[in-house]
């Protein structure tokens, strides 16, 4: 049970995904020691290809690459310029040429991480691609979900936000659908697509929402300059209809729902402050997760480069 | 060639399906008899053509043939090829060239390419607006007098609606007539495939069937109030089909068109990201599907277009959104359409030859080729048990951006005839 690429989520079996959330949890163990690395890639190359800015992820992926002993470069590329097509596919070229053994690529375009593994021997994780998929940050989610619910089948998770713009909303929806957890979506009509699954839950209204008593509670991140586009009238308005205002969270709390976000959280919009402090806010905990998560992806995949020196004839052609 | 016979080949026409066999007698270009055991004299050519079908040949009014300006991509030269090796031996050129075909001087390039490169007839149509720049109108009197008859910005509308409506005004007192490509851009968002179910899996906006079914309303509006006859290009969804039947009931002087693709393939079919199913307007769903063949059946659709859009391998193996719309048509058409609907049953013959030889024809003026005595010699044998693989080496177009490449059909097109002139035997 092994694959070369890790594109999206809808394409891995039930069984592998429970795979990777298995193995993820010994990787996890590691880091409460003193020596938190492995060799587990040594010798292994990892390059980092994100066209889009982040922090978060781009820095969880590259602890994950040093701690299973792989040597990690940070691929430059321009992030002002909307990176077309084109320039793509004569940067896969490059990146060939490099001998390179997994590509971890972010893009702003859905389907870039799929033409970048198909033109290349190196394992291609998806960083996230658009709107379609973040399948390591589902995998993260999973895992944390599974932290508190064992069992996950027949939990109840509700995601409130954009949904229309998430990859993380689209990726996480299945995999936790894949776990056997009902999935539902909140948020403004104009951000929740028309066309998802059907058996996902749609709901128009917070207090509704939350008469159907949710195990865990996902929040997106708002995107500030969707504001020039009108999804909604205001942040105020959107936080006054779906936020996690302070009357709201000591609901919440009350019924001790536990509350979940892919951050960098937009605090006053899609929460307030006290989340932060909440005890079963697991945000901090899906951040350390996420480092345990891609060491499992990075070991789990085998990029067809394995034996490189057996390839020349085919290279010198 | 002096004189050609084809032999017991079933004769197709737009005005039965009995596929009555005879033998057809070509002399100088005209088709002087048509009978049971004609006889040949020594210098005759005979072609068996028993067990297979002789139709008129067909015309397709919607092409992109990229000259000049994306040579790369097609020219006259290989894109009329390309036609002949679909048995289409008359086309109508798209003017989205580079400069666009906006003026006389343009017409004129158009025409003296085609002259020189073409072995059928090449027409082309001229721009609405300057450099289709939606703006100012184009040299229209001056396209006209050089013989252009449909007036277009195809791959875009003309989004000032006063600018189409004075167009329209103006142009009505001519011999000539519109035809819309129908979008409305701020609904289209980036122009990739249909808002449905597979742009929600693939995350990428999609666009909705609104977008042009608000737009053809309002072009039917605008011709209707100012007389003008307006076509309707490459409908793509069931409501835009019921659109343009209720504006034909209403008395409005509006034809429109269907493409192969639209009729054949949907949403479903672009799978993970396969460039060859992406085209504007975008597939749509199943239903839609099985409306625009009912409205085929029905006569809501005039005529089958291709809109073949030539596209080089690198720019189709790009991601979804940064590759092109639009995939070649010239030469699956005609294979295609009989291996899914003649094939099975779905419609005859003479609905073919209707739709996409004679409709074609008489839209642009031209009297349509019948088998009949007479009759000039411009048609198609088809092999109805032979089989077409359509693999690069088969097809003459410079582009491969076709969902049937090396896909294999039922169905040959054998032989095509014009005049004088075999342009093709396998």
């Amino acid at each position: 049970m092994t694959r070369k690429d890790l594109l999206d989520i809808e394409s891995l079996r039930r069984e592998e995904i429970e795979h990777l959330l298995d193995q993820a949890a010994p990787f996890k163990e590691l880091f409460t020691r003193s020596v938190k690395k492995v060799p587990a890639l040594k010798g292994k190359s990892v390059l980092t290809l994100f066209y889009e800015p982040s922090t978060r992820t781009l820095s969880s992926f590259e602890v994950a690459a040093k701690r299973l002993s792989a040597d990690v470069t940070t691929f430059d590329v321009p992030h002002s310029s909307v990176v077309k097509g084109e320039s793509v596919r004569d940067t896969i070229a490059t990146l060939q040429a490099m001998r390179t053994d997994y590509i971890i690529v972010r893009n702003q375009m859905a389907g870039i991480p799929l033409a970048i593994a198909r033109a290349t021997k190196a394992s291609v994780i998806n960083a996230g691609d658009g709107a379609h998929s973040h399948p390591t940050q589902a995998l993260l989610d999973g895992f944390t979900f599974k932290e508190v619910f064992p069992e996950p089948a027949g939990k109840k998770l509700l995601i409130i936000g954009d949904i229309l713009h998430s990859r993380v909303a689209r990726s996480t929806s299945t995999l936790m659908r894949k776990l056997g957890v009902e999935v539902a979506w909140l948020g403004p009509g104009s951000l929740v697509p028309k066309h998802g699954p059907s058996e996902i839950k749609r709901f128009t209204n917070y207090d509704e929402a939350m008469k159907w008593s949710p195990d865990a509670v996902y929040l997106l991140r708002i995107q500030m300059e969707r504001q020039s586009a009108p999804f909604f009238p205001s942040l105020r308005e959107y936080t006054k209809l779906y936020g996690i205002t302070q009357e709201r969270f000591k609901r919440i709390a009350d019924q001790g729902t536990y509350i979940m976000h892919p951050g960098p959280v937009n605090r006053g919009v899609e929460l307030c402050d006290d989340v932060m402090q909440y005890q079963r806010c697991l945000i901090d905990q899906q951040v350390e997760n996420g480092i345990a998560t891609r060491m499992a992806v990075l070991y789990w995949l085998k990029p067809d480069t394995a034996g490189n020196e057996s390839l020349t004839d085919e290279d010198t052609n | 060639m002096a004189s050609l016979l084809i032999k017991k080949a079933s004769i197709a026409s737009e005005d039965n399906d009995d596929l009555l066999p005879a033998d057809v007698l070509v002399e100088n270009g005209l088709i002087t008899k048509i009978g049971n055991d004609i006889e040949a004299d020594s210098a005759t050519r005979v072609i068996d053509g028993s067990g297979k079908i002789l139709s008129p040949a067909m015309f397709d009014t919607h092409i992109h043939m990229r000259e000049p300006g994306q040579e790369a991509k097609e020219t006259i030269k290989s894109g009329t090829e390309a036609a002949i090796n679909g048995g289409i031996t008359g086309v109508v050129l798209m003017p989205n060239t580079s400069p666009a075909i906006d003026s006389a001087a343009m017409v004129r390039t158009i025409y003296d390419i085609a002259e020189r490169d073409a072995r059928i007839p090449v027409y082309t149509s001229g721009c609405i607006t300057k450099g289709r720049e939606g703006k100012e109108l184009a040299g229209i009197d001056g396209m006209l007098q050089l013989g252009v008859k449909m007036l277009t910005d195809d791959g875009d509308a003309v989004p000032d609606m006063m600018l189409l409506k004075r167009a329209m005004e103006y142009a009505s007192e001519f011999d000539c007539f519109f035809a819309s490509h129908c979008e409305v851009l701020e609904l289209s968002g980036p122009r990739a495939l249909n808002e449905g179910k597979v742009s929600y899996k693939l995350g990428i906006q999609g666009t909705p069937a609104c977008s042009e079914e608000i737009c053809m309303d309002r072009d039917i509006r605008l011709a209707h109030a100012t007389g003008a006859r307006l076509h309707i290009q490459h409908v793509s969804s069931k409501i835009g089909m019921e659109t343009i039947r209720w504006w034909k009931q209403m008395g409005a002087k509006v034809t429109a068109e269907v493409s192969p693709h639209h009729l054949l393939f949907n949403e479903e079919d672009i799978g993970n990201y396969d460039t060859h199913y992406k085209m504007n307007p975008p597939l749509r769903t199943a239903e839609d599907n099985a409306a625009l063949l009912q409205g085929l059946k029905e006569g809501v659709f005039d005529i089958i277009a291709t809109d073949h859009a030539p596209h080089t391998p690198f720019e189709k193996e790009q991601d979804f959104v940064s590759a092109p719309n639009g995939i070649t048509g010239l030469e699956t058409a005609v294979v295609s359409l009989f291996h899914h609907y003649i094939n099975k049953g779905e419609f005859g013959w003479s609905l073919l030859v209707n739709r996409y030889s004679a409709q074609p024809r008489r839209m642009m003026g031209l009297d349509p080729v019948a088998i009949v005595e007479g009759g000039r010699a411009d048609f198609i044998l088809f092999d109805p048990k032979g089989e077409t693989t359509f693999s690069p080496d088969f097809m003459c177009s410079k582009s491969e951006n076709t969902p049937f490449l090396n896909k294999t059909l039922d169905g040959s097109i054998d032989l095509v005839v014009v005049g004088d002139d075999i342009l093709l035997q396998r």
